[in-house]
């Protein structure tokens, strides 16, 4: 559960949905009442009205702490240092990306084996984001020209082709600035 | 003031739905006001068909020099000459009928020409080849010269028209709400409902002309010597400081944040301004002023350092603890928010409403307000951002909050129309408007947000990949909603009836 919330982008769609849906029934229902059945002044209590205050604030910031967090664990940055921490042998990538191309020291990754992807940019803007072959995004890095490398841990779980994308607009052929890993199965 | 007047009089068509009223005397609040929203309106034309020309290069299979060409110049007129002007000509008019003031002089004309000059010659640029997005992506202006993607020419004069409309929203605009809310004499033939900074509709409008003002000058400190250096009048090794492009990106960001913030604070307070004027039993209050000026207080101060949040993904340049205080404090919006969601609803609870189209107007993009908010904090939470950032989900938050609050100021708007021009709207053509936009509106959002869920990424001129032609089908669907329903609001001005028309039609 907690996994599909915070590794999957799909996660994110359906926490915000949890927060909206409520919001647009309660809200919508409320104006309906009072400007279109009812308008007329309602009795219910001050103290009433109070009291429904602070459960609200109590509720939302019960929901705000408990999804942040559980999510510290998926940090990418907190995800990093833990392998970083650990006795795990990590694959060093070294990508640098240049308009409208990247040029990555080895494209060739292994399940299982953590890899850690030092990016950086020598011209302007760009970005390096991963995708899983199923084609939705697994972590995306922002790239400023000047900047140290930009630096991430990723394990991948599932062998296939990871398409490579840039996600910061970057001139004329930004669409076309694209490349590929290969992960293969464990020997 | 009277050539305000008369620049309303003389533009075609424009000019019949925005004349003001002349019988009234109170011509020194309406005309600069009125000629800001009009010119608005005319920005808003040009922004929305260079937003449906975005999905039909897709649709269409065109060059994607076009897109990227519509992609620029729709940001630009939306996000400045449209939603900033329209909030500055109804924020104007609101602060001078609540404190007695004139909207008039050289400070008021410096406003309205930087901003209209400024974007119409970023306009010309992007037009002549200048792609950047209105997000600028510093150094690529630089870079594409170099590259042989457009002329210098064309960076310097896309760049003199962003310094002229930046003069107009951090400087001019702010140092003339300043002059209104604490200076100058009280003009009672002006004032026309009395409010002083602890009503939380001028509390807002204070609150947010200071963030314009303080958390602009850094970006003005680094545009300035860019700008002299792009002249030729500074030589480019002594403003070598400032062309670092993660100087640029971090003076952007902290500024391009809070103004969004700002535009928010400033649109909350006239909620909380006009909300009770339309309350069913007549009260004319807040179910509580105290929470509406805390919400406007845990905004300001939870908005200033969330801009962290536009760099979360180039760790570790951003610190992870940096990067988690962005989080905290971008959620913290959400408390402000919240309470702010408890208020209103609260309000209407207790009092009832009167459906009318300009409060509904005002609610409906409150609804859209707080959707949008929630895809923001969402986006802004470090995990998520890693798997969003830079996807149409963060395009799709961009254009929500900006219709979001388009659609509060035009309620806002409607409010305001009969003193301005001395008639009145249709309640029925209004109601059209609100609802079409709202469904419109709220359709595009969500169909953006399945797209950034999906991986689809923003400003990327190829959206037959991956299925995700789809998503532009109904962004542009939705988008021709919200054209539809502007058409209705056009309609509604343009058969304006005088009020003295409508009394008699109403007793007759």
């Amino acid at each position: 559960m907690l996994d599909f919330l915070y590794q999957n982008a799909g996660g994110a769609f359906a926490v915000m949905l949890v927060f909206q849906v409520p919001f647009l029934i309660v809200f919508l229902y409320i104006i309906y009442l009072k400007a279109y059945k009812n308008p007329s002044p309602s009795d219910t209590k001050a103290a009433t009205l109070s009291q429904m205050e602070w459960a609200w604030l109590g509720l939302v910031i019960t929901l705000f702490l408990a999804f942040n967090l559980l999510s510290i664990k998926y940090m990418p940055q907190i995800a990093t240092a833990r392998v970083e921490a650990s006795a795990a042998e990590i694959q060093d990538i070294d990508v640098s990306a240049q308009s409208w191309a990247y040029q990555i020291s080895d494209r060739q990754l292994q399940v299982g084996r953590p890899v850690r992807f030092s990016v950086k940019s020598v011209d302007t803007v760009h970005g390096f984001a991963v995708y899983h072959p199923d084609g939705r995004m697994l972590f995306t890095m922002m790239l400023i020209p000047g900047v140290d490398t930009s630096s991430i841990i990723h394990t991948f779980t599932e062998p296939g082709t990871y398409k490579v994308r840039c996600l910061e607009y970057c001139g004329i052929a930004h669409h076309a600035m694209q490349d590929a890993l290969i992960v293969a199965a464990k020997p | 003031m009277l050539t305000a007047a008369t620049a309303i009089q003389r533009m075609p068509l424009l000019g019949t739905m925005f004349s003001i009223d002349t019988s009234t005397g109170l011509e020194e609040i309406n005309s600069w006001p009125s000629l800001m929203i009009m010119t608005s309106f005319v920005w808003l034309a040009v922004a929305g068909l260079l937003g449906v020309a975005m999905p039909l290069t897709q649709l269409l299979d065109m060059q994607s020099n076009l897109f990227y060409t519509a992609l620029t110049a729709h940001g630009a007129a939306l996000a400045f000459p449209f939603l900033f002007q329209l909030m500055v000509g109804i924020s104007l008019h609101r602060a001078a009928s609540c404190l007695g003031k004139p909207v008039t002089g050289p400070l008021i004309a410096g406003i309205y020409w930087t901003m209209n000059i400024g974007a119409a010659l970023l306009t010309v640029a992007v037009l002549g080849g200048l792609k950047i997005s209105y997000a600028v992506m510093y150094p690529l202006p630089i870079v594409g010269v170099e590259t042989g993607q457009w002329s210098m020419s064309v960076v310097v004069l896309g760049f003199t028209g962003l310094a002229l409309v930046l003069t107009s929203m951090i400087f001019l605009y702010p140092f003339q709400m300043i002059r209104m809310l604490f200076f100058g004499n009280v003009r009672e033939d002006l004032q026309l409902s009395p409010r002083t900074l602890n009503d939380p509709g001028m509390l807002g409008m204070a609150i947010a002309v200071f963030v314009l003002l303080v958390m602009g000058i850094p970006l003005m400190t680094v545009a300035t010597p860019v700008l002299l250096g792009l002249y030729g009048i500074l030589p480019m090794e002594m403003i070598s400081w400032a062309t670092e492009p993660v100087v640029f990106q971090f003076v952007f960001w902290i500024f391009a944040h809070n103004l969004m913030e700002a535009m928010a604070i400033m649109v909350v307070s006239a909620l909380y301004a006009t909300l009770p004027l339309y309350l069913a039993d007549g009260t004319r209050k807040l179910y509580s002023d105290r929470i509406a000026r805390l919400t406007l207080w845990i905004l300001l101060v939870t908005s200033v350092t969330s801009f962290f949040h536009h760099f979360y993904t180039m760790f570790p340049a951003l610190p992870a603890t940096l990067a988690y205080h962005g989080n905290i404090m971008s959620w913290g919006t959400a408390v402000g928010g919240a309470l702010t969601v408890f208020t209103v609803s609260a309000t209407i609870w207790k009092h009832g409403i009167r459906a009318e189209a300009g409060v509904m107007a005002v609610l409906m993009g409150f609804v859209l307000y707080i959707l949008d908010g929630v895809t923001a904090i969402v986006t802004s939470n470090v995990t998520w951002s890693f798997q969003l950032h830079g996807t149409m989900w963060a395009a799709g938050h961009t254009m929500a909050v900006l219709i979001a609050m388009a659609l509060m100021w035009l309620g806002v708007f409607y409010h305001h129309y009969p003193v301005l021009t001395g008639r009145s709207l249709n309640n029925k053509l209004g109601n059209w408007f609100v609802w079409l936009y709202a469904v419109g509106a709220a359709g595009a959002m969500y169909a953006f947000m399945a797209a950034g869920a999906a991986g689809m990424p923003r400003r990327f001129a190829a959206w037959n990949q991956e299925g995700w032609m789809v998503y532009g089908v109904l962004i542009l669907l939705f988008g021709l909603m919200v054209g539809a329903a502007l058409v209705f609001l056009a309609r509604d001005l343009w058969q304006a009836k005088a009020l003295g028309a409508v009394q008699q039609s109403n007793s007759s």
